[in-house]
């Protein structure tokens, strides 16, 4: 029996009895218990995973670990050099939630064709530098009107452009209507807004 | 909830658990039936299956 690790959190009852508890210093991992022989890319283990991850949620903030890992008695050494930092973001952040925000861009941009390239940090240059952007005024009205604790744009690809935000948990509801608001005022600009997610991309501060 | 919310709900759920969140380690290949459609190597990789074996073949 093997454990797909969820995610990482402060006190053991944020974890149970959604998922199984896993000591990792004094942090603890949430799990999901599959047979040894079960492949991770198992449709309905998937789908267990992620509506449990939603349940933990609902109880407590906590770190987002990347689908993927597995531990069976080697959970604490695995996750070690994260534990002190893994610490004091969920102390800062207990009261804190991500939501996210996708935006396509009018007009995407052309991606660079890396046989142009002679080296591939030219490449990678070229890569960032054609991520899209999204209409400014879109962009300063989705940061005046969504309240967060901390903003970060992501381009993720050439046609559209990502808004991760630190929420407040209190202002889940209020980002959300903050999100209509923007719908019935940027009609042409599609977007979806979702979450409460876990600490993802605020969780990465670090690396 | 219609079904096209409900899928968009689903896909942005699978979105953010394959690929959001702090990278440890592990692979998995995600498969529909049979088929295996897509690949995560070192958790920072996302390619079709047939292409990677392409690659590696070349």
């Amino acid at each position: 029996m093997k454990l797909v690790v969820i995610g990482a959190h402060l006190h053991r009852h944020d974890v149970e009895p959604v998922a199984e508890p896993v000591a990792a210093g004094d942090l603890w991992l949430s799990g999901v218990a599959v047979d040894d022989d079960q492949p991770l890319g198992d449709r309905d283990l998937v789908l267990r995973v992620a509506r449990t991850r939603a349940a933990l949620l609902d109880r407590a903030t906590f770190i987002a670990i990347r689908y993927g890992l597995t531990v069976r008695d080697d959970a604490a050494s695995k996750v070690a050099p994260f534990l002190v930092r893994w610490r004091q973001l969920l102390e800062e952040h207990r009261d804190a939630v991500e939501m996210t925000l996708k935006a396509a861009v009018a007009a995407p941009r052309p991606r660079p064709d890396r046989r142009e390239f002679s080296s591939g940090a030219g490449y990678l240059r070229a890569l960032h530098a054609s991520g899209a952007e999204v209409d400014p005024l879109f962009r300063e009205a989705v940061e005046a009107r969504i309240p967060c604790i901390r903003r970060r744009w992501i381009a993720r690809d050439n046609a559209s452009v990502e808004m991760a935000a630190l929420v407040k948990r209190d202002d889940v509801a209020a980002v959300m209507e903050a999100g209509a608001a923007l719908k019935r005022d940027f009609p042409d600009v599609p977007f979806l807004l979702s979450g409460p997610w876990p600490l993802e991309v605020f969780a990465d501060d670090h690396q | 909830m219609s079904d096209s919310s409900e899928d968009l709900s689903l896909l942005e759920t699978l979105d953010h658990l394959l690929d959001r969140g702090v990278v440890i380690s592990g692979e998995a290949v995600i498969s529909i039936g049979d088929v295996d459609l897509l690949y995560l190597g070192l958790n920072v990789v996302l390619a079709n299956v047939d292409a990677i074996i392409r690659t590696g073949r070349q």
